[in-house]
Parts: C-alpha cells; sequence; structure tokens
C-alpha cells in the first residue's frame, strides 16, 4: 500500500506531499521523504556504485526502513517524486508505471498557466487524479 | 556485543593442559600463546593433587555426555534446554584438547621408588582421561643435554605411559638454543593433536547429525553448534559457518513446534540462541571480508524474527531484542570496516536484491537500535504503567540464569542447598518488567543516536543526521536536558527552514520553544513563537489534539497558530506568564524586564515582521522634503497592533515617530511624547500577508547619504521589535512562505519603485550661490596668448576660502602631450600651455602673500580666490597658449564655503569650455620666371628619375617668388609685416631676395578666407643643386575694433608665423628664348615680333626654328630657318605681323629647336597671346601717367 507520494523542488523543498494513512503519522512520513533526499543526492553523484544506468529518471529503491520501503525519481527539471509504500515486495515495474503516471500528472500541474514554477502545487485536480494513480497502484500490485 | 560472554565474541582459541614440573610452565604458555595460531595453556601445578580431578571434573563432562547419550533412548528425560550455557566456557577455558604430562629425566631414570612414582602418576592420569579423547603428551624433562636414560628404562615408560613414540617428547634445557627447540617441538605436537582433537570431537557428533540420531530438534541444534565451534577450533570456517546456519535454520523450524517450555520463555529461549548463532555467523561473515553477504545475512535474520512479537504484555522483550540485533550488527559491522577487513563493495547487492548504501552504515543501524529501544521503552512504560494498578513489587524471589541459554529459573531455598526451579510465564513476565524497570533507556537511546548521527554527519548526509538528532533532542528533551536539546534542534532548524520543510519546522521549533519556555528565556521564547506563528503552514483541516506524534508543538494547523500568536502576545504584554502554570516566580515581561528582539536581514523573524523602506527619489536637495514610504508585512495570522513606530536613520535628527490615533491621545494626555517628530495615523495594523504603507516626508539638512536604517515597533509597553529595513529593490523573497501559492502584492503603491525603490537617498550638496563665468569664446589663434577672462560674482554667499581650479584637458582623449613628437623646446612638450593666471589690468591686487597663485603647471593651475562679501565679485585672466591646433575643454571649478569656519562642507561650482585652437594663416607660395623670357632648363625638361622634384632655378635669372597668406580664422587678421628671411643656420646668401615693391606701408586688414599676395624677386647667384631659398617669417595680430578693451588680447609685436620655403636647384641655361612684341596691336597696324635666342655656352649651337601660319595674322619673314649661334651671342628673329582680327588672338607659333641640347620651345599660350584692337585705341594718356608715376 503506498502511504505517501511526494514531489519535491529543485531546492529540495517540498512541493506536494500527501500521505494516504489512516494513523497520525505524517511527520513521520516527513521525515523519511525528507531522509530519503539524502539517498537521492548520493545516487546522483555517485550514478556508478547504485548500478543505475545513467539518464534513468527511476532511482529505483532508495531506503528500506523497518516498515516501509522508499522509490525515488528524477525529472530532468531536478524534481524528485518520491514514493512510500508498507509493500514489502514490490514489483519495479510497477513502481516504474506509478512514477511514469506520476510524472505525467505533475507536467499537466504545472502546465497551468496560473501555476508559478516552483511554488507549491495546490491544484486540485493534481491531489485527485494522485490519489487515482495511488488507488489503481494498489489494485495492480494487490492482484 | 559488549554483553556477550568472551568466549562467544572471541574465535575459539585450542586448549591443552600441562602438569607437572612447574617451573616450565610459564616459558610453555608464553611460546605456545604466540603461535601461530596460537594455544592458550591450562597449567596444572602437579600430578598428585587433585587439581586434575577439579579441573576436569569427569562428572560434568559424562554428565553432558549421558545427556547426549541417552538421547538415542526413549527413557531419557526430556531436553531440558538447547543451549548450555557454560558448554562453550568449558570448552575454552577447562576441557583441554591435549593433556601433557611433564617427567623429571632423573625421575624415570632415578632409583625404584622414583619409578613407582612416576608409574603411579601415569596410572593416575590414564584413569582420569579414560572415557575422553584428550589426547596424552608425555614430555621428559632434561635438564642437560648428557644426562642420558637408558633405552630399556625409556621404552618401558612409554609403554607404561600408553604413548606412541613421537607423543614421547624430550624437552632439553641445557641452552636456549636447545630450549627454542624442544618448544617449537613442542608447539608443533600440541597443535597436530589439538587439530586431531577438535576433529573427532567434531565428527563423533556430526556423525549423530547424519545419522539422525537425536530425539529432539533441540539436540539437532546443539548438535550443529557444537560442530560449528569445534570446525572454528580448527580454524575451518567453512564448516562452521555451514553448522551454524543449519543449527539457525532448525531453530526456525522449532518455532511454534516446541512446547517444553511456557510459550512467553520458549520465545526467548529461541531468540536467545537465534542471536548467538546469528552473530557468530555475522562475525564469520565479516571477519572473511563479506560486506554484502553479511548484509544479506542480516536482512534475512531480521526478516525471520521481526514479526515474532510474541504476546502483547512483553513485546518489550521483542524490542530490546531487535534493538540489541541491530547494535550488535552495527558494532560488528564498525570493527569489521576500521580494521580494514572490508571496504564497501563496489556494486551493492544483486540485480534482483539490491542493497541500498545506506545497510552499508553503521550508522544506519545504530538508527534502528534506537529505533527499537525507544519502542521497547514505549511498551514498556505501557506495561508497567498497568502493572502499577496490580502492585508490582519486588518480592525479592532471585531469578537468575538456567544453565540453558535464554532460560531463568529461580534460586528456592531448600533445607541448606539451593535449588533451581523454572518459572511459570507469569513469574517470568514479573521478572522481567523489574528487570526492565531498572534501565534507563533514554541514555542508552541517546547514545546509539549519537553515534548515528555522527557518522552521518561525518559522511555528509545531512538529512538523515538531522533526522537522527531531532531524535536525540526528543530524547534529550524528555530527560530534562534542555541545553543539549536545544542545542541540536536549533542546527536542525536551520536545514528544515533552507529546504523549506514546514512541518518538519513545526516540530523542531515546537520543541524549541517549550525548551525555552522551560529554561525561562524569554527573548528564544518569543522569538520561537513568532516564527511559529507565522510559519505557512495551511492545513485546516482538524486534527486529533492528543496524537502520539505530536510534539509540544501541537499539530501544525491554522488554529495552532493564532493559539501560539495569542499567547505569545499576552505574554509580551505582560498579561500572562511565560510558564502556564500559576508559578509566582515565573517571569513577566514588565518594566524591569523589557524585551526587544532584532529582525535582520537574514533572520528567520522575518516572516513576523518585514520592513522594506523606500524613498521615492534617488536624490534630492538638501531641507527640500522628500517622501519616504515605509511598508511592513507580517504573516502572523492575527492582526498585530502596533502601538507606535520609530523609523531610524543615520542622520538621528531624520528620525521619526508614527502613532496610532488612539495611541496618541493617551500620550498626549500623559504628556510623554518625545522630541523629536511625531506623526500620527489613523492606526497601526497588521493584518497577514498585507502591507501596510505609510508615507511620509523625510527632510535633510545635511548633504551626503540618508539611510533608513531601522524601524522599531513597540507592542504593549515593554516590549520593541528592531526591524533592519529593506530596500524593496534588493528584497530577498520571504523564506519558507516564497513557496507557497499566495498572493503576493507589492510594498509600494507604485510597482516602479518597488523595483527601484532604495533605502537610502543622496542629498547634494547646497546650490552655490556664486556666479563662475568664463567671458570668452574660442577659438582660439595657434601661437597668441588667448586670455580667457574668469569672472566670480557672488549672488548671496560669502566666499570663504575660496579655491579656483583649472584643467586643460584635450577634447578628444588623450593627453596633451604627444610622445611621438619630442620637440626640442620642453615648452612646446605641450600642445597646449597654460601660460598663467593674470588680474586684470587696472584692478589692482592687493598684495595679500605669494600663495595667491599658488600652482601652475602646463595643463593645471590652482589659484586662490580672496574673501568676498555676498554681492562682490572678483575676475583673473586666464592666459592659454596653443603651439598645434588642437581641441581643448577647460574646467573651472571654484569650491568655497559659505561660512567662515573651515569645518562646513564645500560648495562646489563648476564651468567648463571648450576652446579650439586654430592655426591663423596658411602661407603657400609659388616661384615664376618671368614673363616671355624662358630659359632653357635641361633639368624641366628632362627629369632626371631619382631627384626629388625640387624646383629649378636658373641661374643669375631672375624669377619671382609668390607668397600667399591666407586667414583662416573666422576674426579679422591683421598683417604687420612680410618677409623673407634667410635660415638661421645659414651662413651666407646664396641668392639674392628682393621685395619685388615695397614693404607693408600700412598694416594690411585680411578678413575671414582673404588671401593677401606678396612678390618677390628671386637671383640665383651660386651654382648650387640646393638651394635656400629661406623662410618667410609673417607678423600678425588679431584685428581689434578701437573701442575694444584694449586688455584683452595683447597688442605688442603681434604673433610671428614662418613658412619654410623648399628648396631649389639652381641650374645654368643654355638658351634664353625672350619674345618681344608689343602691349596690344590694331587691325591692320602692323607691328615688330622678335624672337630672341641667347646662347650663353661656350659653344656653337644650331637652332632650328619654325613659324606656324595664322588666320588672324599675316606675316612676313621665313617660316622655317635653321640658324647657328656663336658662343656667347645672341640672335633675334624678326617678324612683321598685321593683325587682321580682333581680340585675344594667338601669334603665329614659334616652335624653336636646339640640335644640340635636343630641346624644343614653344612659348605657352598667355606668352603668345596678343589683344588686337580694331582701332586704335585712346589709352595714351593713361599709359603715359602710369609711366611717368
Amino acid at each position: 500500500m503506498i502511504v505517501c507520494v511526494a514531489v519535491v523542488g529543485q531546492q529540495n523543498n517540498p512541493l506536494y506531499i500527501q500521505s494516504f494513512t489512516e494513523a497520525e503519522d505524517d511527520l513521520k512520513l516527513h521525515h523519511i521523504v525528507h531522509c530519503s533526499l539524502d539517498v537521492v543526492d548520493e545516487r546522483v553523484n555517485n550514478p556508478k556504485r547504485s548500478g543505475s544506468t545513467l539518464n534513468e529518471t527511476f532511482l529505483g529503491l532508495l531506503y528500506p526502513t523497518e516498515n516501509y520501503k522508499v522509490y525515488g525519481y528524477l525529472t530532468n527539471t531536478k524534481v524528485k517524486f518520491i514514493l512510500v509504500t508498507t509493500d514489502l515486495d514490490v514489483r519495479d515495474a510497477d513502481v516504474r508505471n506509478f512514477f511514469r503516471r506520476f510524472h505525467s500528472a505533475y507536467v499537466d500541474a504545472v502546465s497551468n498557466p496560473f501555476h508559478v514554477p516552483g511554488k507549491k502545487i495546490t491544484s486540485r485536480t493534481f491531489a485527485e487524479r494522485v490519489s487515482n494513480i495511488v488507488k489503481s497502484f494498489r489494485l495492480s500490485s494487490s492482484g | 556485543m559488549e554483553e556477550y560472554p568472551e568466549e562467544l565474541r572471541t574465535p575459539p582459541v585450542s586448549l591443552v593442559a600441562v602438569v607437572g614440573c612447574p617451573e616450565l610452565h610459564a616459558p610453555i604458555s608464553t611460546h605456545l600463546h604466540s603461535e601461530h595460531p596460537p594455544i592458550n595453556t591450562l597449567a596444572l601445578p602437579d600430578l598428585s593433587s587433585n587439581t586434575i580431578a577439579s579441573l576436569l571434573p569427569p562428572s560434568s563432562s559424562s554428565s553432558s555426555r549421558s545427556v547426549d547419550d541417552s538421547s538415542s533412548s526413549s527413557a531419557s528425560p526430556p531436553v531440558g534446554g538447547i543451549l548450555k550455557r557454560d558448554w562453550l566456557l568449558k570448552h575454552r577455558t577447562r576441557v583441554p584438547s591435549v593433556l601433557a604430562a611433564l617427567f623429571p629425566s632423573d625421575r624415570i631414570s632415578g632409583d625404584p621408588a622414583q619409578w613407582l612414582q612416576v608409574s603411579t602418576d601415569l596410572e593416575y592420569l590414564k584413569a582420569a582421561l579414560r572415557g575422553r579423547n584428550i589426547k596424552l603428551v608425555v614430555v621428559v624433562v632434561h635438564s642437560d643435554s648428557t644426562d642420558g636414560i637408558n633405552e630399556d628404562r625409556m621404552v618401558a615408560f612409554r609403554k607404561r605411559a600408553e604413548v606412541e613414540s613421537k607423543h614421547l617428547i624430550s624437552f632439553v634445557l641445557s641452552d636456549a638454543s636447545e630450549l627454542k627447540q624442544s618448544l617449537e617441538r613442542l608447539g608443533s605436537t600440541f597443535a597436530e593433536l589439538a587439530n586431531a582433537y577438535y576433529r573427532d570431537e567434531g565428527r563423533r557428533i556430526k556423525a549423530r547429525i547424519e545419522k539422525k540420531s537425536f530425539s529432539s530438534i533441540e539436540l539437532y541444534i546443539r548438535y550443529c553448534f557444537k560442530v560449528a565451534v569445534y570446525a572454528e577450533f580448527r580454524r575451518d570456517w567453512v564448516e562452521a559457518l555451514r553448522y551454524y546456519e543449519d543449527g539457525y535454520h532448525g531453530l526456525r523450524e522449532m518455532i511454534g513446534m516446541s512446547t517444553r517450555l511456557p510459550a512467553v520463555q520458549r520465545l526467548v529461549e529461541i531468540k536467545s540462541v537465534a542471536e548467538q548463532i546469528s552473530f557468530k555467523i555475522s562475525t564469520l561473515l565479516l571477519h572473511g571480508g563479506k560486506v554484502t553477504e553479511a548484509v544479506t545475512w542480516f536482512r534475512r535474520h531480521n526478516a525471520c524474527y521481526k514479526k515474532l512479537v510474541g504476546i502483547p504484555e512483553v513485546d518489550f522483550l521483542h524490542w530490546d531484542w531487535m534493538s540489541r540485533q541491530y547494535l550488535v550488527f552495527a558494532e560488528l559491522l564498525e570493527t569489521s570496516f576500521m580494521a580494514g577487513q572490508s571496504t564497501l563493495p563496489a556494486v551493492l547487492g544483486t540485480a534482483e536484491k539490491p542493497l541500498s548504501e545506506w545497510e552499508f552504515l553503521p550508522a544506519f543501524y545504530y538508527q534502528f537500535a534506537a529505533q527499537y529501544l525507544k519502542e521497547k521503552r514505549f511498551s514498556l512504560e505501557r506495561e508497567l504503567s498497568m502493572m502499577e494498578a496490580v502492585c508490582l513489587d519486588d518480592n525479592s524471589e532471585s531469578v537468575v540464569s538456567y544453565v540453558f541459554v535464554g532460560q531463568y529459573a529461580r534460586l528456592v531455598e531448600q533445607g541448606d542447598e539451593f535449588a533451581l526451579q523454572l518459572l511459570t510465564d507469569e513469574e517470568y513476565i514479573h521478572h522481567a518488567l523489574l528487570e526492565g524497570k531498572r534501565f534507563q533507556d533514554s541514555f542508552e537511546i541517546i547514545a546509539l543516536l549519537k553515534k548515528s548521527y555522527e557518522s552521518y554527519t561525518n559522511l555528509k548526509i545531512p538529512r538523515m543526521a538531522s533526522y537522527c538528532a531531532f531524535q536525540m533532542a526528543k530524547e534529550y528533551f524528555a530527560v530534562g536536558d534542555l541545553s543539549n536539546a536545544k542545542k541540536l534542534l536549533d542546527s536542525i532548524a536551520k536545514l528544515y527552514r533552507q529546504e523549506g520543510w514546514v512541518n518538519l519546522l513545526w516540530e523542531t521549533l515546537g520543541y524549541l520553544r517549550e525548551c525555552s519556555r522551560k529554561q525561562e528565556i524569554l527573548e528564544d521564547f518569543v522569538e520561537y513563537s513568532l516564527e511559529m506563528a507565522a510559519l505557512p503552514v495551511s492545513s485546516g483541516g482538524v486534527t486529533k489534539s492528543t496524537c502520539r506524534e505530536c510534539g509540544p508543538a501541537g499539530p501544525a494547523t491554522m488554529s495552532r497558530r493564532e493559539v501560539i500568536q495569542k499567547e505569545v502576545f499576552e505574554f509580551v504584554n505582560g498579561k500572562s506568564d511565560l510558564a502556564p502554570t500559576e508559578d509566582a516566580n515565573s517571569p513577566r515581561i514588565s518594566k524591569d524586564l523589557p524585551l526587544c528582539i532584532e529582525i535582520d536581514l537574514v533572520s528567520p523573524l522575518r516572516v513576523a515582521l518585514l520592513a522594506s523602506v523606500a524613498f521615492h527619489e534617488q536624490i534630492v536637495k538638501p531641507d527640500l522634503p522628500t517622501l519616504l514610504t515605509v511598508s511592513l508585512l507580517s504573516q502572523l495570522p492575527q492582526t498585530v497592533e502596533i502601538d507606535e513606530l520609530e523609523v531610524q536613520f543615520n542622520q538621528s535628527q531624520c528620525n521619526f515617530i508614527i502613532y496610532s490615533a488612539q495611541r496618541h491621545q493617551s500620550a498626549v494626555a500623559s504628556n510623554s511624547l518625545p522630541k523629536s517628530r511625531v506623526e500620527v495615523t489613523r492606526a497601526l495594523a497588521l493584518s497577514a500577508n498585507r502591507w501596510l504603507r505609510l508615507s511620509y516626508d523625510v527632510k535633510s539638512g545635511q548633504s551626503g547619504k540618508l539611510e533608513c536604517i531601522s524601524v522599531i515597533a513597540r507592542i504593549g509597553p515593554h516590549f520593541t521589535i528592531c526591524c533592519r529595513t529593506e530596500s524593496p529593490a534588493s528584497m530577498d523573497e520571504l523564506p519558507l512562505w516564497k513557496f507557497e501559492d499566495r498572493v503576493e502584492t507589492f510594498p509600494t503603491k507604485d510597482p516602479a519603485l518597488t523595483f527601484s525603490g532604495q533605502k537610502t537617498i543622496q542629498v547634494e550638496e547646497p546650490d552655490a550661490m556664486v556666479e563662475l563665468s568664463l567671458g570668452a569664446s574660442g577659438p582660439a589663434l595657434v601661437g597668441e596668448s588667448f586670455i580667457l577672462p574668469v569672472k566670480v560674482t557672488s549672488i548671496g554667499h560669502a566666499i570663504f576660502c575660496g579655491e579656483l581650479k583649472i584643467n586643460l584637458v584635450d577634447a578628444r582623449g588623450g593627453g596633451l602631450v604627444s610622445p611621438r613628437e619630442i620637440e626640442p623646446f620642453s615648452m612646446d612638450n605641450h600642445h597646449v600651455e597654460l601660460l598663467g593666471i593674470a588680474r586684470p589690468e587696472g584692478e589692482d591686487e592687493p598684495q595679500r602673500g605669494a600663495d595667491n597663485i599658488r600652482k601652475i603647471q602646463q595643463s593645471f593651475g590652482l589659484v586662490s580666490v580672496p574673501f568676498m562679501n555676498s554681492g562682490d565679485s572678483w575676475s583673473c585672466n586666464l592666459e592659454i597658449k596653443w603651439h598645434r591646433p588642437k581641441l581643448v575643454v577647460v574646467y573651472i571649478s571654484l569650491g568655497y564655503s559659505p561660512h567662515c569656519n573651515e569645518s562646513t562642507a564645500k560648495v562646489h561650482v563648476h564651468r567648463s569650455l571648450q576652446i579650439e585652437g586654430k592655426s591663423a594663416i596658411t602661407i603657400s607660395h609659388h616661384v615664376m620666371l618671368p614673363y616671355r623670357r624662358d630659359p632653357l632648363l635641361l633639368s624641366r625638361i628632362r627629369p632626371v628619375p631619382d631627384s626629388d622634384q625640387l624646383i629649378s632655378l636658373p641661374l643669375n635669372e631672375k624669377s619671382i617668388l609668390i607668397v600667399t597668406a591666407k586667414n583662416c580664422t573666422e576674426v579679422p587678421l591683421q598683417l604687420l609685416s612680410i618677409s623673407v628671411e634667410k635660415d638661421d643656420d645659414e651662413c651666407e646668401r646664396s641668392c639674392c631676395v628682393q621685395h619685388e615693391s615695397e614693404g607693408l606701408i600700412f598694416s594690411p586688414l585680411l578678413v575671414p578666407g582673404e588671401e593677401f599676395k606678396k612678390f618677390f624677386s628671386i637671383i640665383p647667384e651660386v651654382n648650387s643643386s640646393k638651394l635656400r631659398m629661406g623662410m618667410v617669417c609673417l607678423r600678425w595680430r588679431r584685428y581689434l575694433e578701437p573701442k575694444e578693451h584694449s586688455g584683452t588680447f595683447s597688442k605688442g609685436v603681434g604673433v610671428l608665423t614662418k613658412h619654410k620655403l623648399p628648396n631649389a636647384t639652381v641650374e645654368l641655361s643654355p638658351l634664353i628664348v625672350k619674345l618681344e612684341c608689343p602691349p596690344y596691336a590694331c587691325i591692320g597696324d602692323p607691328f615688330a615680333f622678335f624672337i630672341t635666342i641667347q646662347n650663353q655656352t661656350q659653344l656653337l649651337q644650331e637652332i632650328k626654328y619654325s613659324l606656324a601660319d595664322s588666320q588672324s595674322f599675316v606675316l612676313s619673314g621665313s617660316h622655317n630657318d635653321i640658324i647657328f649661334l656663336l658662343p656667347k651671342s645672341e640672335h633675334a628673329i624678326c617678324h612683321k605681323l598685321v593683325p587682321l582680327v580682333s581680340g585675344l588672338q594667338q601669334l603665329p607659333r614659334v616652335t624653336v629647336t636646339s640640335v644640340r641640347c635636343a630641346a624644343g620651345f614653344q612659348p605657352s599660350v598667355p606668352a603668345s597671346s596678343i589683344f588686337v584692337y580694331p582701332t586704335k585705341p585712346n589709352i595714351e594718356m593713361s599709359w603715359s601717367a602710369t609711366e611717368e608715376a
């Protein structure tokens, strides 16, 4: 189950962060997303070691916490997408697919002429789309 | 890791026992210990005592054996546990693999009584070792190499000992080398035998595993463990690893199957054993440098047991256990990296199961250890609080560790002895809770987090480090170590501020605020509160106020922000205390305890109050008002009422205070208004995200920079916020809020001012009340002394310490000196020169000292201006001379102070004038031959190619020099004289130059553009190829109208302009042709036309001539002829011509050719023209009159 998704800006500032849990662990998820930026930095600076190929937007599993798995995705404009899930066994393909859809939702959101680049994404449509993507991910991964 | 027993932590070392000859034990054990691999020695002093019996307790060994052996029989009691607690220790310290008995040689070779004793000892040893696999070695100690024992006795001894001959070792003490050899012999034998022992033991147990001759899974695990340990003794790491893993898997199967113990204790036992085995496996893997495998192993171990929480009452035990797993692995990893046994692998994990780089950092595991420990504490506290009700008392029951790993039992007194009694689960839980209560987990957690934090910091992983620091700070906060907590929180708040993680920052600030509240640091408390209240926390959703995650800040919501703001403003207004409790000592803002907060350009509190200040102009005249807009912005959720606002400048006399109307009334009433300027506005209320704009006039009397430094807001009687002002043009965006999607407005009403407005303004110096006028304009003429009158007229200011600076600057850039044209005279180095500064004639200068004119250089001058009262004037003349035509700008600046004291700012007046220096006169010249007299100049007809094009002049013949002087200025000039002078360096005249007419009788006036011509005749007297004709000297001056001021331009002798005439060649002409005819003719009136040819050579000249017919004339005489001219003679050819046509007519063309010179001559068209009148003109009179004159 996806518990949290986030869009993080170029200055590592959160642009959009949404958790999908019942419990009150927002803060913890914020911490997890924030910490995962360290791994993103490391991956970007040391692309060889993590075995990922160059120019790959999907950064893979960033780091395992005891209960969560954190995946990352880096766009060309250095905007990061972070996904926190509680599923222990997730197929990479599913995550990639998720990020691809998430990315296109993001692109649509920032293409809005009323959106100022670099500001938080407050679009309700975007939030709806994201929650739909999250829901469909849940279905596909459980199915 | 420290809590594990020593024998578990270190790799097993073989153990041998030495008995007899105690004096040798020390060197032997030292030697064995230094062996590679080392061997531990168990030294038993002598055989006779019962030390052997005590150290090799047959009972324990046999009992364990009996348990093991009896396992196959069904009658045996069920197995009590998995691993015996002291089994490993026993093998490490008590059960030797080899027993070496040392016998002095003299006792063997001694008398029968001694021999008997030896035999007894041997029997005793054999008896002790019976039933065990322990190898026996007998050592015969020779005190010197010579004391031989006879062969029979040795054989008998060996047989008695029942050892192979190679296990009978002789040990020679006689000298060092022998001793060394003996020790080495001993060492190798021991190593070999020990190896054999452990191999045999291992094999024996392995056989049981293979035969599956065990009754329960516990035994299987135990056997695996033992085999692995024996393999470790032999340093067979591969086998050890394999059997440890087998044991581990066996253990995993046991979960849920075993019913031997009560459920809780069963799990505890399994986990304890799993912990030990896992520890062994991790150690072995890491020692082998297999980091990736170790990490993967740990992951699996973790995954296996993570879910085995057990019943909720004792879940703290599970968390404790989990925490220990992480801690131990972290320590192992750390030591392994430190010892350099392992390095980070190049590729992490495998493609399918990638490991993240974090999993190789000990910090990662420390962090989790801390996290689980926190979990444990949480569970424990929960349990304890529940138990409080049930009254948890220590009923002094002594619970001790049982013989098996992971089991506990109660020590029960039974008469004189103690017996161990297994516990029920309830008792065990009770015991565990009591144990748990004894530990202070917070410090442990802090220590773990600190390790993690330091490691992350060293590795430059800032966000992880911050997270650890945050958790650490929370622990510190919980245990009441506020200063440490604050230090950590301050550092991480910085990161969160920078990256804009508002929720995290909110949480951090919440703790900080609470820390400063508890520490009673008022300033910090107010600052943190203000920052929190101004954070862009927008979620208006109602969240549960009591959630476990929330710190003292409460949930990050808008309403909470409002509460915080309200709280802090009540506090700063002195309405409430710092602490919410009714503590009388709690500090309160009051007259004795005022509070001032500074907000500078980098302060995080800019979100709470931002002051932007813009002058509407960039430059202002002194004492003139200029508009200043003070704009304040606050992101605090509720409106802030400011009582007064003080605006401070670097020129303090400009400071002013703005009161809100209400406050002003009360201030007026109490008569407490300050002396500085006061403005009143309707209300000073700051609502969220809306600029409060206030515009006022500011007046400064002091020239220079006027800067608005700060705006001080006073809220309540004792609280002030001092806000450094910012220019709107260079203002940074609000931190944190810049990421928010909010309406952004301009600090000033005029958006243009927002982009250009500055908080500084330049105050100009006061207007000069002095007129500086320059009385002349160009152009100046090269060579003359150009007079530039300067007049200083005071029209309001008195002039003190006046100073006039003059600067001459080339208008086209570049200096006034040309480096290329080095002139012989230093004076000429400057093309334009300031000659002097003079008072105009007639105005006598009061002689007030020599420093009047202070300095004059070629292009710079400095003159002091005397004191003048208002209305006075003073003037001087600048004398400037141009040596070359050049455009020059004259800068004149007058500096003075309008008041008599020197300190006041000087006022400056600047004037500049562009003056062009022009050449006044251009002189040109022209050389001609006399009319109708043409000497033959050979160089003219046959120019020598390489000769420079000099003018050729005939020797001793008169040539005419025409000098033309043209006025190229725009003013009339007066010529004073014109003459041709010889060159300065010419010693003798080589030609005669005469004025053709008289000298200048009156000075002719040349209007602009007019030319003046003057004729000179030149007769070269020397035959020279380079005749210097001399130099034309022309004196002139500006023409002055009589009414013009006589002093403006110097009259004097005028300006001399020179023009050098070119050199000429002089040559003797061989022939001279003259044409002679009357000046005019009349139709039908015949006249004579002579052609005279003069031979100037010493040779006979053959001359051909021809005369062409002309339609205008009838002529007599031959058309062609050849004549021979004698030397130095002349011949005239005469023709009579009758004109037929009137007007200017061409005479018949004459062509004269000299055969010798090969030169032909034809007169020029003007020379061969004549005017023919129709009738005789009546001009006799005038002609005669001219002749008479």
